[in-house]
């Protein structure tokens, strides 16, 4: 009987400790050796073509900070997504380089919202990160969602774009431009359907084209992406906007085609695409992955980190994971790029308040 | 391509992984708190550095082995392990009861691969047909299928109707907390940002199950009681004879179908399916008086369900590129990781990863089987363990998976919240599985109908077969089932009356 007891025990104690780590601790560190090799691989290509005292040079500069214990990563949106891929490729890289544990837990929901409220005022002390992606930080904001935006943090760095989202229409529909799309819609008001997610970028996207483009859609909730698709294919909307990788093989397939990206400037390796903002200028929805550390963390720590990036992302690895994952070059930017980005993104969405 | 995918599954690695997928999986699944979920979420940072066939076969075991573990701790301790294997408690418990465990365990892990392997065939066959199928499910469809399934509270409450309602509203009003579908508005979030996001089902169904089942127990702790349970240890082959066996399979082939069908439609899942299978089999058996007493009819209808909505559910993931449920959509993104977009052209650009899919699923079940049925007789020796200290044991476990959800401290505090409501339930006789079906399809009743009104506009339903034939045979069940209900009511009523 004792020894039924024990068993069990042992058995629950090894559940416990397996669940304990059950918030990316494993799986970081399981992720972690085969990156391993990658990383020394190009680290050492990367050596060889930057000076190796350009290397540690900024390290030296920023010298009054060294990581010497686990850093803690929270992302914002779900395990399976883009913020979450591109957080994680992040950390791999990071933690060979800052020689610490780099731990990725996602802290999921409202778009973000969750996770950043729950660490805006985190530890200061420079091991606590917020990986996110800044059509949420800035969207969230303006559409009310959240009371603040990126300077209730320290922005840390901007370190990748997402491959965007597109307006896609069937491939039998009339229509081949996004001007086309809108003078139909103003020719017969309220005819055509436009599907979105209430809320979201695609809502911005919606009211955007509504109020600056005179565009008169009738305009229906069809939920997140997945149900989005399914709502476009089903012929239940006549138009709707959905990233470029979901719809992909769509195009491909002659199902669908894509009439503009809600990017400023076309994917690196999809040069084809027309931009939005052609027809209406502010239509723009560059989301760019982005790192945050919560307010009043040491200004070291975040120059440190920020280095970190700026090194570990200039690597022919790290452009082929962006190249192979969101059709995209390296998008890096150092402290103040970071924030003067941030900055001219939350005016533009700023400026859509006023009818969201 | 066929033959590239077998190459690249049968690798020792890849064996190697679907192994291991498969007993993390079943340990996930068994363990209230730890989910199928839960167990991919931690899985896939892992796989991003695995090549393709390699990581989606880990994540396959993982699910096949997370949705079928949830059996155990339902037969076992009367919690299920997993939304999937609620209804599996109906019947698992009482056959437990009765000395029956090994026999309930086998039963459950047979038609659990039975029911894997009919959703697998149904993938690889009508994957065309049905996926069109999917796609004319749009919001008057997913309207007209809530209330159905809702309607099914009536059949399977029996003469407790009016409880069984109560509960069902009770949790399609919890699941009203949190951001508003379609507008964001937040309702009853107290200014909480921890309420924005309403509460999880999971922590529910730890509260609803674990923490009354606890308390029930804790009830009768100062009462003398021995600890000796008789569970006639001796297991036999899988615990049930052939010709019991066999007269199953009806029961499991419809299950197992009505389980591919909700797998098939996004955002219904297999907590959903157990429980209408489970129904629908006590409603077409020759002994539904039966049911609930503890047969095997009711383990092979939840258990063959759950696990053939896996292989429902991959089929619009695999050729729409749309994920049915939490599931599925994290194994969305460990596809897009390695470039396999799931999709119209998935057979044609990564044909092989598809194939290797396949045969981890295939090999993935028979694993879960042969583990499964090796570790019963380990799993029928928890019911010797005293429960004073097995269920604390089991309380932690659920409140680490209650935090490890969503990495909130709240959760287990709603736990704790939710437990104390279910035991006032269940001291008021009011069964608390309806709550289960009326939290999930509460929401997704609100959001179509919210897009219906939207719609209606220019879309009138009378061009919508589907929800035409839905509504119309809910309506027709809650004819036959009231009338049920009332006649059974009588016959009891007679029946006390005489005795």
């Amino acid at each position: 009987m004792k020894k039924a007891i024990a068993l069990s025990m042992a058995a629950a104690m090894a559940a416990v400790s397996l669940a304990a780590c059950g918030g990316g601790s494993t799986a970081a560190t399981t992720a972690a050796p085969a990156a391993t090799e990658a990383a020394t691989e190009a680290a050492t290509e990367a050596a060889a073509t930057e000076a190796a005292a350009e290397t540690e040079a900024p390290a030296a500069e920023a010298g009054d900070f060294t990581f010497d214990k686990t850093v803690n990563v929270y992302i914002t949106h779900g395990a399976g997504g883009d913020t979450d891929y591109m957080a994680r490729m992040l950390s791999q890289a990071l933690e060979e380089k800052l020689g610490v544990s780099v731990v990725c837990s996602n802290v999921t929901g409202s778009n973000g919202a969750t996770c950043m409220q729950q660490y805006k005022d985190g530890d200061t002390d420079g091991y606590t990160y917020i990986c996110s992606n800044t059509a949420a930080l800035n969207g969230n904001e303006a559409t009310g969602m959240v009371d603040f935006g990126y300077d209730a943090f320290e922005p840390v760095a901007i370190y990748g774009i997402q491959s965007g989202e597109n307006i896609v229409v069937p491939a039998d529909s009339p229509y081949e431009t996004l001007d086309d799309l809108i003078e139909a819609s103003k020719a017969n008001p309220g005819t055509i359907k436009l599907g979105i997610s209430t809320g979201g970028g695609v809502y911005i996207q919606a009211c955007v084209m509504t109020n600056l483009g005179g565009a008169q859609f009738n305009i229906i909730d069809s939920g997140d992406a997945a149900t989005r698709l399914t709502a476009l294919l089903g012929g239940e909307v006549d138009a709707t906007s959905l990233p470029y990788s979901t719809v992909a093989d769509y195009i491909e397939n002659g199902q669908l085609k894509s009439l503009c990206t809600m990017l400023s400037q076309p994917p690196t390796l999809l040069p084809d695409q027309k931009s939005a903002s052609e027809t209406i200028p502010e239509l723009v929805i560059d989301t760019e992955y982005v790192m945050l550390a919560p307010k009043g963390t040491d200004p070291a720590a975040v120059k440190a980190m920020n280095d970190a990036i700026l090194e570990v992302t200039s690597t022919d690895d790290w452009k082929q994971k962006c190249n192979d994952y969101s059709f995209q070059d390296p998008f890096v930017l150092n402290l103040d790029e970071t924030i003067e980005n941030l900055k001219s993104q939350r005016e533009l969405f700023t400026s859509f308040k006023e009818f969201l | 391509m066929l033959l590239e995918g077998l190459m690249a599954v049968l690798q020792p690695f890849t064996i190697i992984l679907i192994a291991i997928g498969t007993v993390v999986g079943i340990i996930f699944g068994s363990i209230p708190g730890l989910t199928a979920t839960m167990a991919i979420v931690m899985f896939l940072p892992a796989t991003y550095s695995m090549s393709a066939s390699q990581g989606i076969s880990m994540l396959m075991a993982l699910y096949i082995g997370g949705i079928s573990g949830g059996l155990i701790s339902a037969i076992l301790l009367n919690i299920p392990g997993t939304p999937s294997s609620v209804a599996t408690c109906f019947d698992g418990k009482p056959m437990a009861d009765k000395g029956e465990a090994g026999k309930a365990l086998g039963t459950g892990v047979v038609f659990s691969f039975f029911g894997t392997l009919i959703g697998i065939a149904v993938l690889i066959v009508l994957t065309p047909v049905l996926c069109d199928f999917a796609l004319k499910f749009q919001a008057y469809e997913y309207c007209a299928l809530a209330v159905f399934s809702l309607s099914m509270v009536i059949a399977l409450t029996g003469r407790d109707m009016p409880k069984g309602l109560v509960s069902a509203v009770l949790g399609a009003l919890l699941a009203t907390v949190g951001l508003a579908p379609i507008d964001s508005k937040p309702r009853f979030t107290f200014d909480l940002f921890q309420l924005n996001n309403g509460f999880a089902l999971l922590v529910l169904l730890i509260g609803l199950f674990a923490i009354s089942e606890v308390m029930a127990y804790a009830e009768g702790v100062r009462k003398d009681q021995s600890f000796t349970v008789d569970n006639n240890a001796k297991i036999k082959g899988a615990g049930f004879s052939l010709k019991e066996g066999i007269a199953q399979i009806p029961n499991c082939i419809i299950s197992a179908l009505i389980g591919v069908g909700i797998g098939i439609l996004p955002g219904i899942g297999g907590g959903v399916s157990c429980m209408i299978s489970y129904t629908v089999s006590k409603n077409i058996s020759k002994h539904p008086q039966l049911y609930g007493t503890g047969i095997m009819d009711g383990v092979v209808a939840s258990e063959s369900a759950n696990n053939g909505t896996i292989g429902g559910a991959m089929i619009p993931l695999l050729a729409l590129g749309i994920p049915g449920d939490a599931c599925t959509a994290m194994l969305l993104g460990g596809l897009q990781v390695h470039n396999v977009a799931p999709g119209p052209l998935i057979y044609e650009k990564s044909g092989a990863v598809v194939y290797a899919i396949f045969f981890a699923m295939v090999i993935a079940a028979i694993f879960m089987m042969l583990f499964m049925l090796l570790g019963m007789r380990f799993f029928v020796s928890v019911l010797k363990v005293p429960k004073n200290y097995l269920l604390p044991v089991v309380l932690v476990l659920c409140a680490i998976g209650a935090i490890g959800n969503a990495n909130m401290l709240f959760d287990t505090y709603c736990m704790v919240g939710f437990g104390l409501m279910s035991y006032l339930m269940i001291k008021s006789k009011i069964p608390t599985v309806p709550m289960i079906l009326g939290f999930i399809l509460g929401p997704t009743f609100e959001t179509n109908l919210r897009r219906v009104s939207q719609l209606a506009s220019s879309d009138k339903f009378w061009s919508h077969p589907i929800f035409c034939v839905l509504m119309i045979a809910t309506i027709l069940v809650v004819i036959f089932s009231t009338r049920a209900n009332l006649k059974e009511a009588k016959r009891a009523e007679a029946e006390e009356a005489n005795s």
